[in-house]
């Protein structure tokens, strides 16, 4: 027994000495490197007799196994304190700010987006005309003449023709794309067609540009009662509310006969606007019966086809559904309003999704 | 159109309440815009009278007044220049509230001096026009009394908007019809009062055309006094906003209000010989009621005496024939014009008037001789004197329009039950007869009812009648899909072409489709563009480009301080004036601070290189497969020439444009940093369809790739893509990529020498490279580029 004392407590002298891996790995060969101590103790083992050498190796051993166990484990600990160390070294500042970029969608587009979403998902397809239009399309054949009153009520830009004696004029209403579209397609119709309109005014609430959505169903039974369900639908959808209170009361277009403005329930609390709930009416679009004259006009037969059309504001329902107080802003480009009220890029406006 | 209750129950027989009559006529088309108890308005207004009027210490053009109110005696300051002591005046006491400008007084010092409240110009009341002064009561008006009940102000006061179509309720008769046509009461039957001339008139009537003025009626009257009107008249005319004149006047007033009858009258002493109903002549011009002088164009419809022009017939009258307080005689006009001529004329010389109003929308043919007759009523009983047979010269036209209507097609277009006996009840309401025909129902459409032409109308009549909101839901839930798709490829390319710009951090804008010619000159050929009518004068052309509003916005808001712009538009340009000249073009700039210097990061700005990367990346998601994008070495005029290039696809079409904006540009807006565009002209990307909705197939190698650099001093004008190109060709199968990793000048490298340095990846598809295949890979690379650039390798 007292042959090992020795070396024991050399080990446990040496423990102590043990700071860091260097030293550790130092202690490690010290002992069990070829050359080490206990290695040496080993040698010698063979030379002794049978009993002697099974009685010593195994008390060798117990020494061998303590040394091993002391190395991992020193080494475990001594990993972790250096981890430690590395991770208290690196620690950051995080409330420092970072830079991001977002860009933005306009309110425009949002409403174009959201409004494409919900007649799209009830088969309307999405129409265009341009914004430079004949007088014609503009006008005339939407049973509206030359000298009909409601033209008046248009205040028509004009622009110069190169083909024909009438101006051309910048689209009061996106109604012409009815007629190119019915030019193009026979019934059954079913479209809405959004689009940038002019109308040569400016003030509070006017802006020479705005944008207005169109509707048309042609088929051979569509009528007032479909539109008020086509309507009502959307209407639901778009301002995300199952309690939309909807009233139609009659109007005037020359393109349709009979005509109806539409008007919603809301009430006000405080700046918010409250689409679905009070007694106050708001205006929120024009609509009718397609007039015969206007079938006419494109050769279809208003005793065999009959439908209804509707036209409304975009930014209007931009305004009442996003609370934008001012129709000019949509338009001053002022950056602080697009990056206030603009939406996020990714955001595609879908009925299985979100609208908004 | 403006009505008072009161006014229209003297045709209007019922027990409604003002809010069933406000309901009521919104729900049948007759919309109320506005409605105010007068009462309420002027409640706080009563008569004072003014005890004492001195100069004001401080002003020379103010007078300090006392003023006896009833309860009490007021100091006021009034700058009006009639004020005067004993003058009955109606006093606003602090508190009140304008009506003109909704303010609310208060009690102030004006220079010094107190003043309790104001005493009020019709104007400020709201009631008229007239601002030149106070308003002067009548001296027996009681002091302290409420002056809405004096001036029979108290009432309600109903303004409703009145489509194109409804000439019938141009008139107070005509909206009690229609409120008496859906149940609300019962019209009172107004019996016409037909008297007989007693005279022979002296002025003879002739009309030389017939198209442009069917029918002209007149009557003389003689020995007339042309005074002020009476209270009951002056009262109603002021309650609809319009302005007592005098007595012949507000009588056409009224009776043009009440039964929707356009009338004038001419002092008969000023007319030389007969009444000529002409067309203008070329050079012809006058002097019309409204204090402007008129230069007729030809084919105007005139009213003529043999001398001279007398007014422009249905639109206005002249100042040469008009009636004064000296007016003895006098020839009352109640005549019928051509709509459409009207509308000309009147839009022509923008001459704007209640007469003008009405007959453009079409005036009832059948009121010639009603309106005659009321007014001879009036004028004999207000004026006094004799008055004439009426001569008539032309006709009144034959008007027996009739329509038939089928109750099943109605119901078919509205969607709602009928059957005969509502719709023909409907029908007679609204003073259609009625009669069956076969099957169908024939309607004879009354004479007032001049927009009635077919049965479309008729369906709108009953719907509206009925109300709007009989007509039942029906949902539009379909079953069968009619359109094979929503959106056609190129909207939805410019709906991806937004949201990739924004996902790169662009805001979108939405600027005018018009701009300032001035800022468009540089911006090609904008000789087709010119707007006929602009808003302003700095918006005159159609944009020939989505750049120049987007570069005034980039200005404007440096002003607002921001420093930094990525902004993008996706919309219309044009090339002309036509509508097929439209394109659709996405369009972004990037101008100022890219980086800003910061805690992190040193301070950069955007470069011509970002918005390169932001159209490639914007291509490559917008045309997924086979393509191939090359640039070429020019550009349009708007960019600088060494700052930009053209991006062709498959190199035949030019899809788009990127580079710096020309210098001359950013002097002209005065920006001075550097502006970095892209154009895509979205309408030119070919819509290639989709063969497979396969991807590609993917051959990836497991062998090991292998990369070696290589530098070049070149000339300086050798472009990257060239040494890409050259080292590419090389080997196909095995030179996987080819990268630029180091670009400089310095002297050392010679004069207009460059260095630039590229990696080339090496790769096969069935083994490792060995060492001297990527040697002779080299030295081939080396040799072609050497070659293709006249440069040398660095070694």
């Amino acid at each position: 027994m007292s042959k090992y004392k020795n070396i024991e407590s050399l080990i446990e002298k040496k423990k102590s000495e043990v700071s860091d891996l260097d030293t550790l790995e130092k202690f490690r060969l010290n002992f069990l490197g070829k050359k080490g101590e206990i290695s040496l103790l080993m040698k010698e083992l063979s030379q002794l007799d049978a009993d002697a050498r099974k009685q010593q190796a195994e008390e060798l051993n117990i020494i061998k196994d303590s040394v091993l166990k002391f190395v991992k484990d020193k080494t475990a600990e001594l990993q972790n304190e250096a981890m430690q160390g590395q991770l208290t070294s690196e620690s950051l500042d995080l409330s420092l700010p970072v830079n991001s970029q977002n860009g933005t969608i306009h309110p425009v587009t949002q409403v174009i987006e959201e409004v494409i979403a919900i007649f799209g998902d009830l088969d309307f397809f999405v129409a265009e005309g341009p914004e430079v239009e004949t007088d014609y399309n503009n006008f005339t054949a939407l049973n509206t003449s030359e000298h009909h009153p409601a033209r008046q009520m248009h205040d028509t830009f004009y622009v110069n023709s190169s083909t024909d004696n009438m101006p051309n004029v910048l689209r009061t209403h996106t109604s012409p794309v009815q007629i190119r579209s019915m030019l193009k397609q026979k019934p059954p119709i079913r479209l809405i067609a959004p689009g940038k309109t002019f109308r040569r005014d400016d003030d509070q609430t006017h802006t020479p540009m705005f944008h207005q959505v169109e509707g048309l169903v042609i088929d051979n039974e569509s009528n007032m009662s479909h539109l008020k369900g086509c309507l009502e639908t959307f209407l639901k959808s778009f301002f995300e509310t199952d309690s939309l209170k909807m009233r139609f009361r009659p109007s005037h277009f020359p393109f349709t006969e009979p005509s109806a403005e539409v008007d919603i329930g809301y009430k006000k609390k405080g700046n918010q606007l409250i689409i679905g709930e009070g007694d106050d009416w708001l205006e929120i679009l024009g609509c009718g019966m397609v007039h015969p004259n206007v079938l006419k006009n494109v050769n279809i037969n208003p005793d065999e086809y009959q439908g209804y059309a509707f036209g409304m504001g975009i930014e209007r329902l931009a305004m009442l559904k996003y609370g934008i107080s001012d129709l000019r802003t949509f338009f001053d480009n002022d950056l602080r309003w697009n990056k206030h009220y603009g939406f996020s890029s990714i955001n595609i406006p879908s009925l299985i999704g979100d609208l908004s | 159109m403006k009505f008072t209750i009161s006014w229209l129950k003297e045709h209007l027989e019922t027990t409604a309440t003002d809010e069933e009559i406000v309901a009521k006529l919104t729900a049948l088309g007759l919309e109320v815009e506005e409605h105010s108890d007068t009462s309420k308005a002027f409640s706080d207004f009563v008569v004072g009278q003014v005890l004492e009027e001195g100069k004001h210490p401080n002003a020379d053009k103010l007078k300090v007044c006392k003023v006896d109110i009833g309860k009490t005696k007021v100091d006021i300051v009034c700058g009006a220049p009639n004020v005067e002591k004993g003058m009955k005046v109606v006093y606003a006491p602090p508190g009140s509230t304008i009506p003109v400008n909704q303010m609310k007084l208060k009690a102030a010092k004006i220079r010094g001096v107190e003043s309790s409240g104001m005493m009020c110009s019709e104007y400020e009341l709201g009631i008229s026009d007239n601002h030149e002064g106070i308003i002067r009561l009548k001296d027996d008006s009681k002091i302290g009394q409420s002056y809405s009940e004096i001036a029979g102000l108290d009432d309600v006061v109903i303004k409703i908007g009145i489509t194109p179509n409804r000439q019938d309720c141009l008139g107070i008769f005509g909206i009690a019809r229609d409120l008496a046509a859906s149940g609300l009461g019962q019209l009172k039957v107004r019996q016409n009062n037909s008297q007989k001339g007693s005279i022979k008139s002296p002025i003879n009537i002739e009309t030389k055309d017939t198209d442009l003025c069917p029918v002209f009626a007149g009557r003389y009257f003689k020995g007339v006094k042309n005074v002020q009107s009476p209270d009951w008249l002056q009262q109603k005319l002021k309650a609809v906003g319009l302005r007592p004149i005098s007595a012949l006047v507000d009588i056409t007033n009224f009776v043009m209000l009440d039964l929707n009858r356009p009338l004038h009258v001419y002092d008969a002493d000023k007319i030389d010989g007969k009444i000529i109903v002409r067309e203008s002549k070329k050079g012809e011009s006058f002097n019309a009621l409204d204090e402007k002088n008129y230069d007729l164009k030809e084919g105007m419809c005139t009213i003529a005496d043999e001398k001279k022009v007398l007014g422009l017939g249905g639109i206005m009258g002249g100042e040469s024939s008009g009636c004064n307080e000296s007016t003895e005689n006098v020839l009352l006009e109640s005549a019928l014009f051509n709509p459409i001529n009207i509308a000309k004329s009147g839009r022509n010389l923008s001459i704007l008037s209640d007469a003008r109003y009405r007959f453009e929308r079409g005036v009832d043919p059948q009121s010639v001789l009603i309106g005659i007759d009321r007014a001879t009523e009036l004028i004999s009983e207000i004026c006094g004197g004799e008055f004439s047979e009426v001569v008539i010269a032309g006709k009144i036209p034959e008007d027996d329009r009739s329509v038939d209507l089928s109750v099943e097609r109605i119901q078919k277009r509205l969607g709602v039950s009928l059957d005969d006996k509502e719709t023909i009840s409907i029908l007679n309401s609204l003073g259609i007869e009625t009669k069956q025909k076969g099957e169908a129902i024939s309607c004879k459409i009354p004479s007032w009812r001049q927009d009635i032409l077919e049965e479309a109308d008729l369906s709108e009549e009953i719907i509206r009648i009925k109300g709007y909101d009989h007509i039942p839901i029906t949902s539009v839930r379909i079953s069968e899909k009619v359109n094979p798709a929503i959106l056609s490829k190129g909207q939805k390319l410019i709906s991806k072409a937004k949201h990739f710009i924004a996902a790169q951090g662009y805001n979108e804008l939405v600027t005018w489709s018009f701009s300032f010619s001035d800022d468009c000159q540089f911006f090609g050929d904008n000789s087709k563009l010119e707007i006929v009518n602009p808003i302003s004068e700095d918006l005159d052309i159609l944009r020939p480009s989505l750049l120049p509003n987007l570069i005034g916005a980039v200005k404007k808001n440096a002003s607002r301080g921001f420093e930094t712009f990525s902004i993008f538009e996706v919309g219309s340009q044009y090339k002309t004036s036509e509508p097929e000249d439209q394109m659709n073009i996405a369009c972004g700039i990037k101008v100022g601070i890219r980086q800003k210097k910061d805690w992190q990061n040193e301070k950069s700005l955007f470069d011509v290189y970002d918005s390169k990367r932001d159209l490639f990346n914007l291509i490559d998601h917008l045309i997924l497969q086979q393509k191939k994008l090359t640039i070429i070495d020019e550009a349009p005029d708007w960019y600088h020439p060494g700052r930009s290039a053209t991006v062709m696809l498959n190199k035949t079409i030019k899809i788009g444009y990127f580079g710096e904006i020309h210098p001359r540009i950013s002097k002209h807006y005065k920006i001075k940093e550097r502006i970095n565009a892209f154009e895509l002209l979205l309408d030119d990307i070919p819509s290639i369809a989709k063969k497979t909705t396969n991807k590609p197939m993917l051959n990836l190698s497991d062998f090991q790739s292998v990369s070696r650099d290589f530098a070049f001093v070149l000339d300086q004008n050798i472009q990257g893509y060239e040494l890409i190109d050259s080292a590419m060709k090389v080997d196909r199968n095995l030179i996987q990529d080819v990268e630029i990793f180091d670009l400089f000048e310095d002297p050392n490298l010679g004069e207009n020498k460059k260095s630039m340095a590229i990696k080339v990846t090496m790769q096969a598809a069935d083994r490792t490279l060995k060492e001297d295949e990527i040697q002779e890979l080299s030295s081939k690379i080396i040799e072609v580029i050497e070659k293709s650039t006249s440069g040398s390798v660095r070694s």
